[in-house]
């Protein structure tokens, strides 16, 4: 039985978002949001390029900005290790101010010059290709 | 074979090919694409070739002993290993159908940017209401050939131009260097998705009642292997899209709408309005699958009455099972949980439940009471055994990886 408990624990522990943030956790963090970012946009660039629906462009940038929300929230607020925290801490705030924007973009979804502006805004901020 | 035979071959065969996609293909196949580029691409071939020698094993049972697998399960294994099979099913069936209804309702909202609860809630009552008033062919059909938009990931895969040379490459077997625990992870997600055994269990059901004898056996085994080799064509499709579109960029595909956004790249709005279509049938398609599988798995164990071509009052607990199950996905998806996640973890469970839903088909299969001359032939045994250890090792190291690998996230 407890085995089956220490499994079960595990289990419980795999995909959990918390704890400190070590080195590993920071790479992962904002690889993560660097992936927002180059999603934001392709996602802003289409709208710019009228190449997707209304609902569509809203309800995915909605999606985006609460998982770059929770992101901000989470890295903003956990303990760090040693050493790491200006580092965590800024890359809360980058993680806030993308999912401001793409708040922004879930607002308007046909403002089009909008929309391109903040497609070039996500590409320099997540370094996409 | 008389031309209506070939028409309804033919008809099967297109409701398989848009029927094949489920929740579980669409992430894995993208993430692993997204991941890994084409170097995933092997497994494709091998978990299509497994479904396909089980599916046709299945079938032939069925056909020729006019028996589903749980009814092989419970007089093979006896009570206590049949509990315990039919356990591992339900609670893998469960999270399967809360994924996929979570998958339908996705699309629903990214076609019509209405409350994501109140489409969960339309997509259960909907499913509920097709179920009970449309007669099953016209499910398949309705489902298979809605999920033929699928295909156009298929369009997008050769419109994106990808690398042939690493895409051949992709197809040899080999073990990355680059993290080699979260390939060996995709590896087994990848597997698990193309042998859920939900697939199994709902073919070999639809065999017994659609009366399948001795002479339908040509049939079943152009259906298993035609129809599952095309659609497994989606899978490659999925996966060129992921490695061409999402890899190349740096994108993580964590949502199912970002999946769409792979077709819109290279198609624009027409081939992002398919793909949802594409994905709201799939979905749609394998939640039918999946509830029904849930039904017949404890109709089958517990001796009740079962089949689709009743009237719901005519097999009561088997209808009050599906009606149930629908009712307990509604309850874990309307919590607010994430459909991909219970995506992984449900093909990741079925991985781990693979051996028990496997090796009584393959017992029953050469069991000369039950199969008469139509037991497994050498080839079949082959692969039978070779994919049994395959699934066994799946079996064992599916968690501890998914442990190791942080759910795919490292």
């Amino acid at each position: 039985m407890r085995w089956v408990g220490l499994f079960l624990a595990m289990l419980a522990l795999t995909g959990c978002n918390g704890g400190t943030v070590g080195r590993h956790a920071l790479t992962n963090d904002a690889a993560t949001i660097d992936s927002i970012n180059c999603e934001a946009w392709l996602l802003s660039g289409a709208v710019a390029r009228n190449r997707v629906t209304t609902y569509y462009a809203r309800e995915q940038a909605e999606e985006l900005a609460i998982q770059a929300g929770n992101f901000a929230d989470a890295l903003a607020h956990r303990p760090t290790a040693a050493g790491l925290e200006p580092r965590v801490r800024a890359k809360a705030k980058d993680a806030s101010k993308l999912a401001s924007r793409l708040w922004r973009l879930h607002d308007r979804p046909t403002d089009r010059d909008g929309a391109r502006t903040l497609a070039a805004t996500f590409k320099q901020a997540g370094s996409c290709s | 074979m008389s031309p209506k035979v070939l028409l309804n071959l033919a008809l099967g065969i297109l409701a398989a090919i848009g029927g094949f996609v489920d929740i579980g293909d669409l992430v894995f196949n993208t993430a692993a694409g997204a991941t890994f580029g084409y170097q995933l691409m092997w497994v494709i071939p091998v978990g299509v070739l497994g479904i396909i020698v089980y599916s046709e094993m299945s079938g032939r049972v069925a056909a020729v002993s006019g028996k589903a697998v749980f009814d092989a399960v419970r007089e093979r294994t006896g009570f206590g290993a049949g509990l315990t099979a039919l356990i591992a099913s339900e609670v893998v069936n469960l999270l399967t159908l809360s994924a996929e209804i979570g998958g339908v309702a996705i699309a629903l909202q990214l076609l019509s940017g209405l409350p994501y609860r109140v489409l969960l809630a339309l997509a259960i009552v909907g499913l509920a209401v097709v179920l009970w008033i449309t007669q099953l062919e016209w499910i398949e059909r309705i489902f298979g050939y809605g999920g033929l938009c699928m295909l156009v990931f298929a369009v997008a895969a050769v419109k994106l131009g990808p690398n042939w040379t690493q895409f051949g490459k992709g197809f040899i077997p080999h073990i990355s260097q680059n993290n080699p625990w979260l390939y060996l992870y995709f590896a087994i997600g990848l597997l698990g998705a193309a042998m859920t055994p939900y697939e199994v269990y709902f073919y070999s059901s639809g065999g017994v009642e659609d009366r399948w004898s001795v002479q339908d056996l040509g049939l079943n085994r152009a259906n298993a292997i035609i129809g599952y080799a095309l659609g497994g064509l989606l899978s490659l499709a999925l996966m060129i899209v992921g490695a061409a579109v999402f890899l190349r960029h740096g994108i993580n595909p964590e949502h199912l709408g970002t999946i769409a956004l792979g077709a819109e790249q290279p198609l624009g709005k027409i081939g992002l309005l398919l793909a949802i279509v594409g994905i709201f049938f799939a979905v749609g398609g394998a939640s039918v699958d999946t509830v029904y599988s849930g039904a017949y798995n404890l109709a089958q164990f517990l001796g009740w009455e079962w089949g689709r071509y009743r009237h719901p009052a005519g097999a009561p607990r088997f209808t009050m099972t599906w009606l149930v199950l629908l009712v307990m996905a509604f309850g874990i998806v309307i919590t607010g949980v994430d459909p991909v996640m219970v995506t992984e973890y449900a093909v990741i469970f079925s991985a781990v439940a693979l051996p028990l839903t496997y090796i009584p088909i393959l017992l029953v299969a050469n069991d000369r009471e039950y199969m008469g001359a139509n037991t497994n032939g050498r080839l079949a045994n082959i692969l039978g055994v070779l994919y049994l250890i395959v699934i066994l090792v799946i079996a064992v190291m599916a968690i501890p990886l998914m442990i190791i690998t942080n759910v795919g996230q490292n």
